[in-house]
């Protein structure tokens, strides 16, 4: 019962954010939701069904010039290409599912290593679709009436909800249909068997678990959500160059669930909160010297934080922060 | 009863590269019987089950199940057949709970991938099988403990709910690895009691290993014995108790007083 | 032909470097199952303790180079006794993020200590290099030839002939029955994680040396020899050397050879295509095996 008051309150607080802080808040929350998106997409693949994977880069990059493609280059409407951004990134999830099949954790790890920096070597090189070294624009969102462009105001009733609350909105609502579908998989059929292979493969296969299928789909949905996200994330920004699809991004998005508890529900929120809103946190921070007199810059501050985060969870939490919240329940006799 | 063989098993062999772990192992199995594996350990009977259940590759033999060739078969269509199998390092799944690892068994007989369930389109499925899987938890008498992660349990329990599993496969045959293995006397009495029950009233086929002898001469109705990989006595209950190979695999060879004197 | 040649010394050169790095990764995974994610950011961190006690505090080279694997030595046994040791037991998942976190940690940390620029190596070799029939050879690379051979002459011997080459296999078999007979479990592998470190040092001293220099950038290049690792099988020191010569040649060769029509700094990405390639074949790496799972 407590838990669903929290929960009501969280979303209670999320619904009204936009009217309570100023853009710069704004700003990183929607971030952090944009992200949390491909995160409950992760979650999925390494949650649920245990597969290593330090390629998330790749699939968002893959969303986020598709998004580019079908809504800049062709004006496709975002209704159309945020979906298509997720399934051609979701393809791509699963060509590279029967590699995992092949390959044991470790193998896998270092192939998904491999799969961002030829990643990037690929959008580095490929001009007409990524705009090479110099990068490119990435439309705005623009579903029939609506027009996320930087300036436009939308008037509801008596509120106002500039460009950034839109997107913050729109990221919402994605990131509610994405855990809901991960809930709904944990208790059902494909998430138990995702689980039983994590914990105890040659068993689940024995009893008729398809290991095979369950890797392929795992892969692909999580694909999926980083497809969105991928996106959404390059729509806000409005510009990127590859480099921004780097192995570092992968391993913001790993911490991300690592820190707010794999495999739960509310995990890749909360980390996401924590890892993606970091370098504004450390910006703010009033004893940082400044960058441009030789002192540590916010960048390298938030990655040793990050790596310092991902040790001190998994040595000391390794549920994440889910796990700080929810004591375990005691063993019955 | 009928007395049609299920499984048949022909000169079966097994070698991880030097060494042999069984060889030349030959047994049948009839509906409904419950036929038990056993000999000292190191005698190749996990290696044999594992082999049964399609884990590991036999270098020689055959294996028919229903007259069919059982080799051929892939790991996760055993299930399908109708073969279930315990493990004797517990092929539970840890973090999840009782009830949940007892669905898994169901995955088989379920049907929706992961489209259906994530858009919450699989409800009326999940809770037809819950309440199977439900009924099985009841059977081992731990539907109490169903929302229990399995892992906080005890170790008699988690090999109950392991029996659960395989009972909500609705399988035709049940391999049980070592069921009663690092159980206490009274856990021993219920297992043994739960397992004569699953071949009464459930009309399965059992096949077991264990090293317990009381549970076994007490339940099996014939036996094989194997010793360093070599089957050397096969019978009933009464036939292997009186066996003069058994007793030697298993005490040694009579104390010979004048070897030692001279 | 000349040409060829050149490539082919640069890339045994490098190779030599690759197999250095890699066999760091391979000693250690041999006796803990974990790949060291962060054998990129000790290699750094080795090059820069080379530059800064070379450079910055004045020793001479041969004593920097000897303080810094000294250090880095001692780096390593900390990342165990510090870190690794209170997560005995868990999935190797754990274990590779753990390596992963402190990887990130280091690099950066590293680059915020000494900032971005290039740094001098303090190398006494330089640019310094002799002609042999039209092919240029640089004499920090023999060395670095010849380092890497002695080094990993040093290792097998270590690992076939003395009681802590054995005491680092039997641990790697099975732990628990290594401290069952006595053997003192947790200083191997303390110990095996301090050879990693000074591994690293060598690795990143060469890798650093011309044309190269201790920059942040040194990191990334130890990630190329990842793929040495894993075509040559995990775990298999034998195949860490093959497999870090094969890369090196093939990263050389490609920056000399590609086509255009590849992209630029394909050589970048041409270790990993091609062990992406060999994976495809043969799952397990060239010399790696099957790992027995215990039903």
């Amino acid at each position: 019962m407590r838990a669903r008051l929290v929960l009501l309150a969280v979303v209670l607080v999320m619904l009204v954010l936009p009217f309570q802080f100023g853009t710069s808040a704004l700003t990183t929350a929607t971030f952090v939701v944009i992200a949390a998106i491909g995160a409950t997409g992760l979650n999925v693949l390494t949650g649920y069904a245990g597969q290593i994977s330090l390629g998330h880069a790749f699939f968002l990059a893959a969303g986020a010039y598709t998004g580019a493609k079908l809504g800049e280059d062709l004006g496709w409407s975002a209704a159309l290409w945020i979906p298509a951004a997720g399934v051609v990134a979701g393809v791509c999830g699963a060509l590279v599912g029967p590699i995992a099949l092949r390959l044991s954790g470790l193998y896998l790890a270092i192939v998904t290593l491999g799969l961002v920096f030829i990643g990037q070597h690929v959008f580095f090189n490929a001009e007409s679709l990524t705009g090479g070294p110099q990068g490119r624009t990435f439309p705005p969102v623009v579903i029939g009436p609506f027009d996320f462009s930087a300036g436009q105001v939308l008037r509801l009733g008596g509120l106002q909800i500039d460009s950034n609350g839109l997107y913050y909105y729109l990221a919402l609502a994605l990131l509610a249909g994405a855990t809901a579908f991960a809930w709904n998989l944990r208790r059902t059929r494909t998430g138990r068997a995702m689980v039983a292979v994590r914990e105890r493969e040659i068993a689940a296969s024995v009893m008729g678990v398809d290991v095979r299928r369950v890797k392929i789909a795992a892969f692909t949905a999580s694909a999926f959500m980083a497809g969105v996200s991928g996106a959404l994330y390059a729509s806000y920004l409005s510009f990127a160059q590859p480099g921004e699809w780097s192995l570092l991004l992968s391993i913001q998005f790993v911490a991300a669930v690592i820190v707010g508890g794999m495999g739960t529900v509310a995990g890749p929120l909360l980390g996401s909160a924590v890892v993606f809103a970091l370098p504004t946190l450390l910006k703010n921070l009033p004893f940082l010297p400044e960058e441009a007199a030789g002192g540590v810059s916010v960048s390298d501050l938030s990655s040793i934080a990050y790596g310092l985060l991902i040790v001190a969870f998994l040595v000391l939490q390794p549920r994440g922060l889910v796990g700080l919240v929810n004591q375990p329940k005691e063993a019955h006799s | 009863m009928t007395w049609a063989p299920l499984i048949e098993v022909q000169d079966l062999t097994l070698r991880f590269g030097a060494i042999t772990a069984f060889e030349g192992v030959s047994f049948d199995v009839s509906v409904g019987e419950l036929f038990a594996v056993i000999g000292p350990n190191g005698a190749g009977k996990s290696s044999l089950f594992n082999a049964l259940s399609r884990v590991y590759e036999p270098n020689a033999g055959s294996v028919r199940l229903d007259g069919r060739d059982f080799l051929r078969v892939r790991r996760d269509r055993l299930a399908a057949l109708g073969v279930a199998r315990s493990f004797q390092n517990l092929g539970i799944f840890p973090h999840l709970t009782a009830l949940e690892n007892v669905l898994v068994g169901r995955h088989h007989l379920m049907r929706s991938g992961i489209v259906r369930s994530g858009l919450g389109l699989a409800g009326r499925e999940e809770q037809r099988h819950r309440a199977a899987a439900a009924d099985a938890l009841e059977f081992v008498g731990l539907a109490c403990h169903a929302d229990t992660e399995v892992q906080l349990l005890p170790y008699g329990h988690r090999k109950r709910v392991e029996l659960a599993r395989c009972l909500a496969m609705e399988p035709r045959v049940m391999l049980l690895d070592e069921p009663v293995a690092g159980m206490n006397a009274a856990e021993r009495v219920d297992a043994t009691r739960l397992v004569q029950r699953l071949r009464d009233e459930r009309e399965l086929t059992v096949v077991l290993v264990e090293h317990d002898m009381g549970m076994v001469m007490q339940v099996a109705d014939r036996i094989l014995v194997l010793d360093f990989g070599v089957p050397i006595a096969i019978g009933t209950p009464e036939q292997i108790q009186a066996d003069e190979r058994v007793i030697r695999a298993y005490l040694g060879e009579p104390f010979d007083e004048e070897a030692v004197a001279a | 032909m000349t040409e060829f040649l050149q490539l082919l010394f640069q890339g045994v050169s490098l190779g030599s470097t690759y197999a250095l790095v890699a066999l760091g990764f391979a000693v250690v995974y041999r006796s803990s199952g974990v790949i060291n994610f962060a054998q990129g950011a000790m290699l750094l961190l080795g090059a820069y303790a080379v530059s800064w006690l070379a450079v910055d505090v004045g020793l001479s080279f041969a004593l920097a180079v000897l303080a810094a694997t000294v250090m880095l030595a001692l780096a390593g046994a900390a990342l165990h006794g510090l870190v690794l040791r209170r997560v005995v037991g868990q999935p190797t998942f754990v274990l590779v993020m753990i390596t992963i976190g402190v990887g990130i940690a280091v690099t950066h940390g590293v680059e915020a200590a000494f900032g971005p620029d290039r740094r001098l190596l303090g190398d006494p070799w330089g640019a310094a290099a002799f002609e042999v029939g039209g092919v240029t050879i640089n004499t920090v690379k023999v060395w670095g030839i010849a380092v890497t051979a002695a080094a990993l002459g040093a290792y097998f011997a270590f690992d076939r002939y003395t009681r802590w080459g054995l005491a680092m296999q039997a641990t790697a078999a099975d732990e628990e029955a290594t401290l069952s007979v006595g053997v003192p479990v947790r200083r191997v592998h303390a110990c095996t994680w301090a050879l990693a470190g000074a591994l690293a040092t060598l690795g990143g001293l060469f890798l650093a040396g011309f044309p190269g220099a201790p920059q942040p950038a040194l990191g990334d290049a130890a990630l190329r020899a990842f793929p040495a690792i894993v075509l040559g099988g995990l775990g298999s020191p034998v195949g860490a050397v093959v497999g870090g010569l094969l890369i090196g040649v093939v990263e050389v060769l490609t920056s000399g050879y590609a086509p255009d029509s590849l992209g630029t700094n394909f050589y970048a990405v041409a270790p990993y295509v091609a062990m992406i390639a060999i994976l495809l074949v043969r799952p397990y790496g060239l010399f790696g095996a099957r790992p027995v799972e215990r039903v």
